[in-house]
C-alpha cells in the first residue's frame, strides 16, 4: 500500500519552500524540489519534484516529474512520473500522469489520462523539432 | 602591506585588554603595519582607496560588523584604481560583540584571528548588492506588506514576520547555510506563526509600503529597491573552520 509519509522523504531538502502566508503571482518556475504550502496563481513547473500542503491553493497549469498534492489545485496537471493524490486533494483540471495513487476523500473534476512514456514522447518531438531546424 | 582600520568603539576602556592582546600577537607574528583610526575620519572610503594606492595588499577590519561594512565598499570599488584594488585582500579581526560575519568567516577570536592573518587561507566570496550597498551577511525588512518582483512572478508575504536576504550566513537553528559562491542569496520569509517561505534567488526588486530595508545592520534603504548577487567580488582572509565550502 502507498505510505505517504515515505514520499514526503524527497522533500525535506526541497531548495524553495512557499509557506503558509505567501502567495505567489505569475510563471514560477524552478529546477529542484518545490514545496507550495500557500497561495499560488499563473503556472508552476520544476524538472524535480512537487509537494502541494493540504492549505495550499494552487490555481495554475502544474507541471513536474513527481507531484504529491494534499491541497486544491484549479488547472491541468501533467506529471511524468508518479502522482499522489492525498485525501485532502481536490482538482480542478485535466491531468495527465506516469503513475497514479488516490487516497480516499480526493476529489477530481476533470479528465485523467495515463500517458506511460510522457517523458519518452517529449523527448521524441523534441528531436523531431530539431530535424526539422536542421532541415 | 597590512593595514589596520580601527572602528572609534576600541577607544573604550572595556577593550584595551583586548586590543593589546592582538597588537602583541600581530608583532610575535611580524604583522605589523599602518593603523587608522576611524574615530574622526569622515572621508572613510577616500582613506582606504589611498592606502591600496600607496600598496596596502590587505584591510584589516578591527571590530565588529559595522567596521566590515564601513570599509567594504571602499575595497571592491574599483572604480579609481583599477587593478590596485582587485587584488587587495579583505582581513578581520573581531573584538567585542556582534561579530557574526567573522564567525561565518571561521574567525573566533582576536587572537585566533591573526592567527589566521597569517596562514593567508584566501577565498573570493559573492557580495549582495542593495541599490548601490554592498553586503556581506545580510539584509531584512518586515514581510507584511512587503513584495519581492522577479519579472516573470512576484511573492507577498501576508502575516507580520521578517523577510531575510542572506548571501554569507550559517543559522543551524532556523536551518539556513548559505554558499557565498553559488551566485544566490537564500531569500527567507518567516512569519510569526506559520512555516517560513525558503527560496534562492539572484535578482528582484523589494518593495515594503511601511519599513525600510537594513543593510548587514547599518544602513537603512527605502524601498523599492533592486537587490542583486556579484560573484566572487572580495578576497577574504578567512579560517578553516568557515561555514562554507
Amino acid at each position: 500500500m502507498f505510505n505517504r509519509e515515505n514520499k514526503l522523504e524527497k522533500f525535506k531538502d526541497a531548495e524553495t519552500i512557499i509557506g503558509a502566508s505567501i502567495k505567489v503571482k505569475g510563471n514560477f518556475h524552478g529546477q529542484g524540489n518545490i514545496v507550495i504550502e500557500g497561495m499560488l496563481e499563473g503556472s508552476l513547473k520544476t524538472d524535480a519534484n512537487i509537494f502541494i500542503g493540504e492549505k495550499a491553493r494552487v490555481i495554475a497549469n502544474v507541471e513536474a516529474k513527481d507531484l504529491v498534492i494534499n491541497g486544491e489545485i484549479k488547472g491541468n496537471i501533467k506529471v511524468k512520473g508518479y502522482l499522489s493524490l492525498g485525501g485532502t486533494a481536490k482538482i480542478n483540471g485535466d491531468i495527465q500522469y506516469g503513475e497514479i495513487s488516490i487516497e480516499k476523500g480526493a476529489a477530481v473534476n476533470g479528465q485523467l489520462t495515463a500517458v506511460l512514456d510522457l517523458g519518452k514522447k517529449n523527448d521524441n518531438r523534441e528531436i523531431e523539432k530539431d530535424k526539422e531546424i536542421e532541415e | 602591506m597590512h593595514v589596520y582600520i580601527y572602528d572609534d568603539y576600541l577607544n573604550k576602556s572595556k577593550y584595551n585588554k583586548a586590543v593589546n592582546r592582538m597588537e602583541i600577537r600581530l608583532t610575535d607574528l611580524g604583522l605589523n603595519g599602518k593603523i587608522i583610526r576611524l574615530g574622526g575620519i569622515k572621508n572613510i572610503k577616500g582613506t582606504i582607496q589611498n592606502e591600496i594606492k600607496l600598496g596596502a595588499k590587505t584591510i584589516v577590519a578591527v571590530g565588529n560588523n559595522q567596521t566590515v561594512n564601513k570599509i567594504i565598499g571602499a575595497i571592491i570599488d574599483t572604480d579609481i584604481y583599477g587593478d590596485f584594488q582587485k587584488k587587495t585582500l579583505l582581513g578581520i579581526i573581531p573584538i567585542g560583540d556582534d561579530n557574526s560575519i567573522a564567525t561565518s568567516f571561521g574567525i573566533k577570536n582576536e587572537e585566533d584571528a591573526c592567527n589566521i592573518l597569517l596562514a593567508r587561507r584566501i577565498e573570493k566570496i559573492d557580495l549582495g548588492l542593495v541599490g548601490d550597498h554592498y553586503f556581506l551577511n545580510e539584509a531584512n525588512i518586515g514581510s507584511l506588506g512587503t513584495n519581492i518582483d522577479l519579472g516573470d512572478y512576484s511573492i507577498e508575504a501576508e502575516d507580520k514576520g521578517i523577510v531575510r536576504i542572506i548571501n554569507l550566513l550559517s543559522d543551524k537553528v532556523n536551518n539556513i547555510n548559505s554558499n557565498p559562491h553559488d551566485g544566490l542569496l537564500d531569500i527567507v520569509i518567516s512569519p510569526r506563526k506559520k512555516s517560513p517561505t525558503i527560496l534562492k534567488l539572484s535578482k528582484f526588486i523589494i518593495t515594503s509600503i511601511t519599513e525600510q530595508l537594513l543593510v548587514d545592520g547599518v544602513i537603512s534603504v527605502k524601498t523599492p529597491v533592486e537587490v542583486s548577487v556579484v560573484r566572487d567580488r572580495v578576497s577574504v582572509i578567512v579560517g578553516k573552520d568557515r561555514s562554507f565550502q
